[in-house]
């Protein structure tokens, strides 16, 4: 049987949302749940729903490290905080993979502390999801992937690469995407003078790489037409364009909800316009996404957002049960081995 | 020669797994053969080492009481032999009698059925024997089982019984019954434990209100746990329900060892079992293809040193049941749990 760690503490809404996730997944699916938390509250919550207690365990953590805690600190000041007890569950075997929704230094601290790398990558990537207009995969998944959004600020080309082998190998086991769209996010032109050079040098390695579908580099804009099924970039630039797009988003609906208050015209407007707005919203939903992965270790990551309530917390447990039961890391292993020899080895730092 | 313990059984959902939540289900569960039955994993090997559980000088009895119709007797009967489960009594419903008289009512009903039944078959047994129970969530067995046994310990009123009674709309000649059949029980306190199996995984703290007579359980592993505690069950006989649900229904080591946690969880067990088992462990031999004792082991200790730390938690005691109340409240989780059922789930 496939077997997760969830760390019930992460959240900002406490471990109750994770029971009711994992109490919901312990009936549907075929999956163990290591939950580490405090027992007796877990205990509490569990005795209070309807669960499969075969397919859950307990892990007693007397600690956790905060969303806003220095991560630094905590971590090195909390060796039984919940994140690191569930990254040990995994580092002993006992669990294939890991879902949190703590804090993001946090897990990037512990995961590197309890999880080797995997051959060939230098930065992990933190992962994240975006909807966009276009479906695409088997499953017609209505996001795209962008990596990395904040692990490491600077990429070299080397990691530029990694990344979308990495991107390209998790999107074809989540999303069954089998080719993958990869976009470096740059200025959008295909002029190398004007293409920084690790841009430059991660284009000419990714259009050599045989196992990637390489469309280019590409401009923010394609972000949301979903051009590309993967965007490529590095920490900094990813961490500003996710921020952004986050913005825009939450703009846009607070400017639709004071409408809705301000006049009755807008408000009948609204009303006509309910059907586009509730697909707008549902294609926007996040919390039907659930979670993104952290790659670059030997064991995958499952992260879900802070503010992650039950239903994204369960749609992130069932992504990180469809990465448990699948044989990621090796299709990472492949495509990194497959690198052009050259693939900007870290030169243009 | 004395009677040591009585158990009596639900059929449905206890033994059984029936579906009777869909007409096709009660159909099937009507017309299908002894062979196709299905047992809840784990009923048959339990049944088998309770009834072994005896001596030479004291029998351990074995009663089934089922609302399932008394048609279905020579089914029945065929798949306990196939189990190799011996039995001293089978009570069966009388549904078509009730549906010729016209009371429709008690086709569905079970305390107007079950009491008297329960009743009636304690005045024939010796004052001494305890007696343990297994039921289900699926109706009103834990209510049932409580009533019964708090009635023949004499705790409960005859108002509260009459008010309970009226409540439920149990008809005037099955109330009668009742009272006759509790006027010639000696009163003893004789259930000690009512297992009631989680079909509908109904939350084990909708049961807390029974006290800590009632024990919840997900699977017969777990009650064999809590019998091995009590003395009622050795470890041997513990480890041999163990690997009927490996072998037969394909459940795995660590299954089994969650469910061990679970009960140290709930406090429902202290833990004695659990070192028992591991010595009974060292010598046992587990049969070719079955895990080995050392991997058991193994997967039960990594779950208890998962607690060990929590700090311990005393239960809480238990308080008088007061049964027009609770039958109220039962009333209404069952309709709960019913509109939740056919509800879509968050999750879909």
């Amino acid at each position: 049987m496939i077997s997760i760690a969830v760390d019930t503490m992460g959240g900002d809404h406490g471990p109750a949302d994770f029971v009711d996730a994992v109490a919901a997944a312990s009936i549907n699916l075929n999956v163990e749940f290591l939950l580490v938390g405090h027992e007796r509250t877990l205990t509490a919550l569990l005795s209070e729903r309807e669960h499969n207690p075969e397919r859950i365990a307990v892990y007693h953590a007397p600690d956790a490290v905060g969303q806003y805690e220095d991560a630094g600190r905590a971590v090195a000041a909390k060796p039984d905080a919940s994140i690191a007890i569930a990254a040990r569950l995994v580092r002993e075997g006992l669990a294939q993979t890991l879902v949190t929704a703590g804090n993001p230094r946090a897990i990037l601290l512990t995961a590197d502390r309890s999880f080797a790398r995997i051959a060939g990558v230098g930065n992990v990537a933190l992962a994240s999801v975006f909807p966009t207009e276009t479906r695409r995969g088997e499953k017609e998944d209505p996001f795209s992937l962008i990596l990395d959004t904040g692990a490491a600020p600077r990429a070299t080309a080397h990691d530029l690469v990694a990344y979308a082998v990495m991107g390209g190998a998790y999107a074809s086991v989540v999303s069954r995407n089998l080719r993958p769209r990869v976009g470096l996010l740059s200025n959008g032109t295909e002029e190398e003078a004007e293409l920084t050079p690790e841009i430059r040098e991660a284009s000419a390695a990714l259009r050599e790489h045989p196992g990637v579908h390489y469309i280019g580099p590409i401009d923010a804009m394609d972000i949301p037409r979903g051009t590309a099924d993967i965007v490529v970039c590095s920490g900094f630039t990813g961490s500003i364009a996710t921020k952004l797009l986050e913005g825009v988003h939450e703009t846009v609906l607070s400017l639709a909800r004071y409408a809705y208050k301000e006049r009755a015209m807008k408000r009948a407007a609204l009303v006509m316009l309910q059907g586009g707005v509730s697909q707008l919203k549902q294609l926007t939903d996040w919390e039907q996404y659930g979670g993104a992965p952290i790659l670059g270790f030997e064991y995958p990551i499952i992260r879900a957002h802070g503010r992650s309530h039950a239903r994204a917390l369960h749609n992130a447990i069932k992504i990180a049960a469809k990465v448990a039961g699948s044989d990621l890391i090796a299709r990472i292993r492949t495509g990194l081995a497959a690198c052009p020899p050259d693939a900007g080895d870290g030169a243009s730092s | 020669m004395s009677i040591r313990r009585v158990y009596r059984w639900d059929l449905d959902k206890t033994y059984l797994r029936t579906d009777f939540d869909s007409a096709l289900g009660l159909l099937r569960a009507a017309f299908e053969g002894a062979q196709s039955k299905q047992n809840v994993p784990g009923t048959a090997g339990l049944l088998r080492e309770l009834r072994r559980a005896g001596s030479a000088s004291e029998v351990n009895r074995i009663y089934f009481i089922s609302g399932s119709p008394r048609q279905m007797r020579p089914v029945i009967e065929q798949k306990l032999r196939i189990d190799g489960v011996q039995w001293d009594g089978l009570v069966l419903k009388p549904n078509i009698e009730n549906m010729l008289r016209g009371r429709l009512r008690a086709v569905k009903e079970q305390i107007g059925y079950k009491l008297p039944v329960l009743l009636e078959s304690r005045g024939g047994i010796e004052p001494p024997s305890p007696e343990i129970l297994f039921g289900d969530d699926a109706e009103w067995d834990a209510f049932i089982y409580s009533l019964y046994g708090d009635l023949i310990a004499g705790r409960v009123e005859g108002v509260d019984l009459e008010r309970t009674l009226q409540l439920a709309r149990v008809y005037p000649d099955a109330r009668a019954r009742i009272l006759r059949a509790l006027h010639m029980v000696p009163p003893f306190d004789a259930v000690r434990r009512i297992f009631i199996n989680l079909d509908r995984r109904t939350p084990p703290t909708h049961l807390a209100p029974y006290g800590r007579r009632v024990v919840p359980i997900y699977n017969y592993f777990q009650a064999a746990l809590v019998l091995g505690e009590t003395g009622e069950l050795t470890p041997e006989a513990v480890i041999r329900v163990a690997l009927e649900m490996i072998r037969k229904h394909e459940y795995e080591v660590e299954q089994l060892s969650n469910s061990y946690q679970e009960l140290l969880r709930r406090r429902t067990i202290s833990g004695a079992i659990g070192e028992a088992l591991a010595v009974a462990l060292r010598d046992f031999q587990t049969p070719p293809g079955m895990p080995s004792a050392e991997e058991v082991l193994f997967s039960f200790q990594r779950r208890v040193r998962a607690i060990a730390h929590s700090g311990r938690m005393a239960p809480p005691e238990d308080e008088p049941i007061d049964y027009p109340t609770l039958f109220v409240r039962e009333q209404r989780r069952h309709h709960e749990a019913k509109a939740r059922r056919k509800a879509p789930s968050l999750f879909e």
